[in-house]
């Protein structure tokens, strides 16, 4: 698949997630951020360092002004199952607007063309670091890392293209 | 639909393809062929039957006792956060290794019985001759290093990932989740083996996940 790009529609796909009640749940990106501005943001791996301590840390800190400036949504995805992502999500108490969604067998990262092969490394097929802004399904900013580095897909480069 | 259910529903799959473990030898005629060509090339049972036998639905070799550990290099964080590799063989030549396999972290039956068991008995297993106990999962390195932590777990169990699955693939273990919508991919089938200098003398392997013969007690009745 080609790699996603400012102007496509976003491809819809079935993430998963624990609820506040432990139960499993999935849900379909486009009924999740249609009509609606959103920020789906990437990282290649739950629990490793750069998106444990300043990636996800940076959306979770700027969500709420990511909010005052119209975003409904802020959603974080990683190619691992759903156990592991609640568990990582957990390790961030102070978050309240960012949503943890597993895409746990890569497909939905694969239907966004921005996959990221680090099976040398033990880790499989990953995502690339990425940060999109949506509007109505509407890829409006396309921040996509080559691989994990972390130079153009943060929470403020977000910012300052709303 | 709950995790355990899509599981379950793995599981019967499983069942069907796990119970029977197939050893096939070549054929003669191939092996007079390779024979030319010098008996260096290793006879890989796996890729002849790739060749010969490809109508017939895919059978794993599953591991069973009496059988050599393949090798295979698996991974962890050292207490420096270092990456570390470690290979199969190095764990268990010459020793008496304990091998417990589950299909994820941070899964309900995993965290909550399986591993806590085995950190439970560890000092009891050892106390019969064990020298190591080896948890491994179809996990990245940093996911398990993560688990240990949260299972506060120090020395008695090492945690292992198995990250691309090579060694769960290699000793016809694989638990295929693939298409399961709770994204698990292919995983391991839980089990806990006693392996004395490489060899497998015990081996209590569940169909998929169940949790009925692979729990520290049973391993230490069985020792």
């Amino acid at each position: 698949m080609a790699p996603i790009a400012v102007g496509d529609v976003i491809p819809d796909g079935t993430l998963a997630y624990f609820d506040t009640e432990d139960q499993l749940q999935s849900v379909s990106i486009h009924s999740l951020i249609a009509g609606k501005k959103a920020v789906l943001f990437a990282v290649p791996g739950a629990f490793t360092p750069t998106c444990s301590l300043k990636h996800v840390p940076g959306f979770v800190e700027k969500s709420p002004e990511l909010k005052s400036k119209g975003v409904q949504e802020v959603i974080c995805i990683s190619v691992n199952d759903p156990f592991v992502m609640k568990a990582w999500a957990k390790t961030f108490p102070e978050n309240e607007h960012v949503k943890f969604l597993a895409d746990g067998s890569g497909v939905y990262t694969k239907a966004l063309g921005l996959e990221l092969d680090l099976s040398e490394k033990g880790l499989g097929i990953r995502s690339k670091r990425f940060a999109l802004l949506v509007d109505d399904l509407k890829v409006t900013v396309a921040n996509i890392e080559a691989g994990g580095e972390f130079t153009v897909s943060s929470a403020e480069d977000i910012l300052k293209a709303l | 639909m709950t995790a355990a259910t899509a599981t379950t529903a793995a599981f019967a799959a499983v069942r069907l393809i796990g119970s029977s473990p197939l050893k096939l030898k070549p054929p003669s005629t191939l092996l007079s062929f390779r024979g030319n060509l010098g008996s260096s090339l290793p006879m890989r049972i796996s890729s002849i039957r790739r060749a010969r036998f490809s109508t017939i639905p895919k059978i794993s070799a599953t591991i069973s006792v009496g059988d050599k550990l393949p090798d295979a290099t698996l991974s962890y964080f050292d207490a420096s956060d270092d990456l570390q590799t470690v290979k199969i063989s190095e764990i268990t030549a010459n020793k008496k290794t304990i091998l417990v396999a589950v299909p994820g972290a941070f899964t309900p039956t995993c965290s909550q019985k399986h591993l806590p068991g085995f950190v439970e008995k560890a000092a009891d297993l050892k106390a019969k001759g064990i020298d190591t106990i080896a948890c491994i999962s179809v996990n990245d390195a940093f996911v398990m290093k993560a688990w240990k932590e949260d299972l506060k777990i120090g020395d008695e169990v090492l945690l292992l990932s198995d990250g691309n699955g090579h060694f769960t693939k290699a000793i016809g273990c694989e638990l295929d989740l693939s298409d399961k919508p709770v994204g698990l991919g292919v995983r391991s089938r839980r089990y806990a083996m006693l392996v004395e200098d490489g060899v497998v003398k015990i081996l209590n392997l569940e169909e998929g996940g169940a949790f009925n013969v692979s729990s520290a007690e049973d391993l230490l009745n069985a020792i």
